[in-house]
């Protein structure tokens, strides 16, 4: 297939992708207003235990006490995460359901160049939402301000978190291929986020979950992020996080292609593609 | 044809008593639970799965917790409810996400997964009253609850040595039993919303998030705004959680224990007679419309 072939089946993808979407207002409408609404039982939690917006503990371990921004540049960036896992990650379940599966498969076009249109509709959705989120909370008095010098480098940051990000999403949807069902290991994966990365806590607080944090991209992003925004730190190494992301990506892009690519030709050869 | 003989008027006899009917529906609901236990187990790594997940689950809020404070005891919290122990105070209010999930998603998911098996339409034509079968459904999910909890006490207990008051338990457990019967009042309402709306997950996990918020899982009532602690009373997981972590740890309630089981006694006759009327005009509706087997 050529390369402007390639290009409009991606835009097609994209284009029917959003407006299966926007069909469902309510759904955008949700995903708008929720992720800031789980938000709320750790702001509480903050509150009967240290009585304040500020806890010293906290600052000990994270530069600054005020654990509600922390909380809420958390949720902020882990929406991309989480839109991308259940979006791109299920999208080929989707299909299935749909009855649609059968045709990509026998479709011209490799299922992997469907994925990409999959995965640019869910970033520029995913995208809008976070903007509009960052906008109303940085209007409510949480202590979060965003200026054009912050968000230029942290909009770089969230596009190498991203990249690397979707490729362990597209080996995910490979893995749907395979193992059909798998509403409840989205669930888990999404769990194990939440403890292995400073979505909701400064994972320094235990010596495990610090480990293991260095190994998921999301915890560099989010410390940078953090930096910038809540520390207005020029210097938090940016490009030393960058180099580490861009390492991160460049394996996670290789290992999700080659995993996708060989799971669908498993299922293919198994003759399991049209199973439930 | 009629047969009117004296054999047919026993068997009608016999089957219009009481004890007999009980007897019948109890066979129906522990049929559907094993017929759940069955099909959990079919998938073993996802069954072992669902009982890891609480612990996971559950670690976030108590790490954080000891972010916060910079140890495991509080002093504004013992300010506030008269404890100081944010592991045991967390633990014991978490346990009780799994009792409003089960409300939530099992039972209320329970039809739509039998629409999903193709199994639905022969579950309606069974010979017992519908609200049997997700009575079933919630017998199933309760003992897997239970399961869960008992594996996230252990880790707890393992790791961090909770602390509570053994006499407390049973008093604790009274109150979960009570709690159960107003939750499947919630639960029979949800599992008609999906007989309505088909996909129903996002009520179910818009409800749950709500509920989320205004239960006091990790924090006392008090710190909630006003408007929230007014709504908080009208759920039966607040009264569950607050007389349990009170019997267990000692914690202040605002109110005796006496009225907290009369508010729950009341919050059931209300939630289950409110959920089998919701269910019972649903359930004639997609009948009627013709909607009942509609993805």
């Amino acid at each position: 297939m050529s390369l402007a072939a390639t290009a409009f089946v991606i835009r097609a993808e994209m284009v029917k992708t959003i407006r299966i979407y926007f069909s469902y207002p309510v759904i955008v409408v949700f995903w708008a207003i929720f992720p800031v609404l789980w938000v709320f039982p750790f702001l509480f939690q903050g509150r009967a235990l240290v009585g304040s917006g500020n806890s010293a503990a906290f600052q000990h371990l994270t530069g600054s006490g005020n654990y509600m921004a922390f909380i809420l540049i958390g949720a902020m960036v882990s929406n991309f995460v989480f839109s991308g896992l259940w979006g791109v990650g299920n999208s080929l379940r989707e299909e299935t359901y749909w009855g649609t599966m059968e045709y990509i498969i026998a479709s011209p076009t490799h299922p992997l160049v469907v994925l990409i249109g999959k995965t640019l509709a869910e970033a520029s959705v995913t995208t809008c939402i976070v903007a509009l989120q960052a906008t109303i909370i940085s209007l409510l008095p949480f202590g979060i301000a965003f200026t054009v010098a912050k968000v230029l480098p942290v909009l770089l940051l969230v596009v190498m978190l991203m990249v690397g990000f979707y490729g362990f999403a597209i080996a995910f949807a490979g893995f749907t291929l395979l193992i059909k069902e798998v509403h409840g290991w989205v669930h888990t994966l999404e769990w194990v986020f939440f403890l292995f990365s400073p979505i909701r806590y400064p994972v320094q607080v235990n010596i495990i979950t610090e480990f293991v944090s260095k190994l998921i991209p999301l915890t560099w992003a989010l410390v940078a992020i953090r930096g910038i925004i809540m520390l207005n730190q020029r210097d938090v190494g940016l490009w030393n996080i960058v180099g580490v992301l861009l390492g991160m990506d460049v394996v996670l892009l290789v290992g999700g292609y080659f995993t996708f690519v060989a799971l669908e030709r498993k299922t293919r050869r198994d003759g399991t593609v049209g199973m439930h | 044809m009629t047969n009117d003989g004296p054999g047919q008027s026993a068997i009608d006899n016999r089957h219009s008593s009481l004890v007999w009917r009980l007897r019948h529906y109890a066979n129906a609901v522990w049929a559907e639970n094993v017929k759940e236990w069955k099909l959990e187990l079919t998938y073993p790594l996802d069954f072992l799965r669902s009982l890891i997940d609480p612990v996971v689950y559950l670690l976030p809020y108590v790490l954080y917790g000891i972010a916060l404070v910079g140890g495991r005891f509080s002093p504004n919290l013992q300010r506030l409810v008269g404890t100081t122990d944010i592991v045991s105070f967390i633990t014991i209010g978490y346990v009780f996400i799994g009792f409003l999930n089960m409300a939530l998603w099992a039972m209320g998911f329970s039809l739509r997964k039998e629409q999903m098996y193709g199994t639905l339409e022969a579950v309606f034509a069974a010979p017992v009253p519908r609200w049997i079968f997700t009575m079933g459904m919630s017998m199933h999910s309760i003992l897997h609850q239970f399961l869960m909890i008992v594996v996230q006490l252990i880790f707890i207990l393992a790791v961090f040595s909770l602390k509570v008051n053994p006499l407390g338990l049973l008093p604790a457990l009274a109150m979960i039993g009570l709690m159960l019967v107003a939750l499947y009042g919630i639960g029979m309402i949800m599992a008609s919303t999906t007989l309505l709306f088909k996909q129903g997950w996002l009520i179910s996990e818009a409800l749950g998030s709500l509920l989320m918020v205004v239960t006091p899982i990790a924090y006392p009532l008090a710190v909630l705004p006003v408007f929230m602690q007014k709504a908080a009373l009208a759920v039966p997981t607040t009264y569950g959680i607050l007389t349990a972590r009170h019997f267990l740890m000692g914690e202040q309630m605002g109110f005796s224990v006496g009225t907290a089981f009369l508010r729950v006694a009341v919050l059931c006759v209300v939630w289950v007679v409110f959920g089998l009327a919701v269910f019972a005009v649903i359930d004639r509706y997609t009948r009627r419309s013709g909607t009942l087997s509609h993805y």
